[in-house]
């Protein structure tokens, strides 16, 4: 479900609480209107009863006739005024409780009417009378008590229930809020995970399930982009590479001119002395051009194989031979721009778990680099050597070039940075970077500006019995 | 012409030995080198009339051995080959009182006629 949703939906779940407590309230405040409706109406009808009752007590103490009638006039008095409120009086206390209460009078006047009617005093129906006006007067008091209390636990009652709702409305809010921004917050963090990761160059995907929501969405584009950026990577890679051919070739075209001279001037010989000279020295002629096409036939075939386009394929290898390799595709360059090479490779080194093209790449890339920071000459070296707790192999390529300046260090591996000018693309590095951190391994530089440069390749050494990489 | 000498360095052994067959063919007495040491050594004991040398040479490279030819042998001609054919090399070459400057593939002809223009100065 989407995160809007799910807001909208305690949204919606919280009004409808509060709308359900409005309700409530009101309904309780409409019941407590009634109830003291009636109480009102209650407290008159007492004083009714109460003056009914003092009549009786006239009638009783001075055998006053006239009190009967009072007592009557003020039964039909209250049986008018019940009649007028009838509807109140019986939504507070029920339509059960009103007849009570009408029998109870109606009896009463019933007594009344048969002291009236009776010659001289009889002790029974006097005794009726007093019982009759009790009891009315007992159950008025007992329902009004009973409503009195009825309001006091209605207002209890609502209290407690604004009480608790407003503890649940709080309570979801809180909880809804905070698992909305525990989703939210998870989601950045698996999002800012894998930009970082992005940033270094591990084009990786969010693996697992996709959220319903938006930041399905937005993880949907992350891998999209991620997947976009590692084809671009290979094309990346690719380009560099021929970036470096570029630099390679103009070694090569040296290379290339000495065979071809060789070439032509044993052509040139071959016509012009082709009489003066005997069929050895015809044959030892052709033999020494065939010679020099195969040399030519070698340097293509090294130049078109560091070219191709190729697929990422990890293997056991030597580190020494990679360097060897790396220093052949370069021997043209290195030949002609007065630097000297010297290599320290280490005996008996672990072997590492590499695509062997894509480390000469990086070998040729940081050899360029070096050739180009040296341009009044000076010394290469290449060094191998076990790493930490042999777990990796180290390669050193250190040059004593005119170095990077401090300023410009924690940059020399972004994309697109360059201290070359036009020279440069500014992706040689990045490039490099991007390979030995596929290769689950690491690159250093460190320098001193007019001392020289050294870069640091560590790789992870190859694990025979599992087949894994380890270190890193 | 005969007793002509002239001199070869270049670390490619075809092109001394192609220059030798081409050369002695018209009668000149040629000495090969593959690298500029011992061609340097063979200077101090015997004058040539013409050196052709490599000008990007492991070691010692064209540009040392016409500055000590020229130190050694002012008269003596000084004429460079070289695979990397940059104008920058040449016009150095050419302050430096090289007499003359070809670029890889060598027309042999061409050097020939270098060679004869430099011998009849």
């Amino acid at each position: 479900m989407k995160i809007e949703n799910k807001i909208i939906l305690s949204n919606v779940f919280n009004i409808g609480l509060i709308l359900l407590i409005g309700f409530f309230a009101m309904q309780n405040l409409n019941l407590i209107l009634t109830k003291l409706r009636f109480v009102e109406i209650a407290d008159d009808l007492n004083a009714s009863f109460l003056e009914m009752r003092l009549s009786e007590k006239n009638y009783f103490l001075y055998q006053d006739e006239s009190a009967l009638l009072d007592i009557k006039e003020k039964i039909d008095a209250t049986e008018r005024s019940i009649g007028q409120v009838s509807a109140d009086i019986s939504r507070a206390i029920g339509e059960t409780n009103l007849d009570l209460l009408k029998s109870y009078l109606r009896q009463y006047a019933e007594v009344v009417d048969e002291v009236k009617t009776s010659v001289g005093h009889s002790v029974r129906i006097d005794a009726k009378l007093r019982t009759r006006g009790r009891g009315l007067r007992e159950f008025s008091n007992t329902i009004t008590r009973l409503e009195r209390k009825g309001v006091n636990d209605i207002i209890t009652r609502s209290k407690n229930v604004l009480f608790y709702s407003f503890w649940a409305i709080l309570a979801s809010a809180v909880i809804v809020s905070h698992f909305i921004s525990q989703r939210i917050l998870r989601s950045l963090r698996e999002i800012q995970r894998l930009a970082k990761s992005i940033s270094q160059g591990n084009f990786h995907k969010i693996e697992g399930s996709v959220p319903d929501d938006e930041f399905g969405t937005v993880i949907a584009a992350v891998n999209a982009m991620s997947e976009e950026l590692g084809n671009r990577e290979d094309e990346l890679i690719q380009s560099k590479k021929l970036a470096s051919l570029g630099i390679l070739t103009a070694g090569v075209a040296h290379e290339l001119t000495n065979p071809l001279n060789n070439i032509s001037m044993i052509a040139q010989n071959y016509m012009e002395f082709y009489d003066v000279l005997n069929e050895t020295n015809r044959l030892e002629l052709m033999k020494q051009i065939s010679g020099e096409t195969e040399r030519i036939e070698e340097i293509v075939k090294n130049l078109l194989d560091f070219s191709k386009p190729k697929e990422s394929k990890l293997e056991e290898r030597n580190i020494n031979e990679t360097v060897r390799k790396s220093l052949e595709l370069m021997q043209n360059t290195l030949d002609i721009s007065n630097v000297e090479v010297r290599t320290e490779l280490g005996e008996g080194l672990a072997h590492v778990y590499i695509d062997d093209h894509q480390i000469q790449q990086v070998l040729v890339n940081l050899i360029v680099n070096a050739v180009h920071a040296m341009e009044r000459g000076g010394v290469l070296k290449l060094a191998t050597r076990p790493g930490e707790e042999e777990r990796t192999v180290k390669v050193d390529v250190i040059d004593t070039g005119k170095g990077i300046p401090p300023e410009f260090l924690p940059h020399v591996f972004d994309p697109f940075f360059s201290t070359k000018g036009v020279g440069g693309t500014g992706l040689g590095l990045s490039v490099s970077y991007g390979i030995v951190k596929n290769h689950g391994g690491n690159i250093k530089v460190d320098s001193m500006v007019g001392a020289g440069t050294t870069f640091t390749i560590e790789l992870p050494v190859y694990n025979k019995s599992a087949g894994l990489i380890e270190g890193g | 012409m005969a007793d002509q000498k002239i001199m070869v360095i270049d670390d490619e052994k075809i092109v001394g030995d192609m220059a030798r067959l081409a050369l002695e063919q018209d009668g000149f007495n040629v000495e090969t080198f593959l690298n500029a040491e011992p061609a340097l050594e063979r200077l101090k004991n015997e004058r040539f009339d013409v050196v052709v040398t490599d000008l990007k040479m492991k070691g010692i490279d064209g540009m040392e051995v016409l500055r000590t030819v020229k130190r050694l042998y002012p008269e003596t001609k000084v004429i460079m080959i070289t695979a990397f054919a940059n104008l920058d090399a040449a016009i150095e070459a050419l302050r430096g009182d090289v007499h003359d400057f070809f670029p890889k593939p060598v027309k042999i002809k061409e050097l020939k006629a270098s060679i004869q223009r430099a011998l009849a100065k």
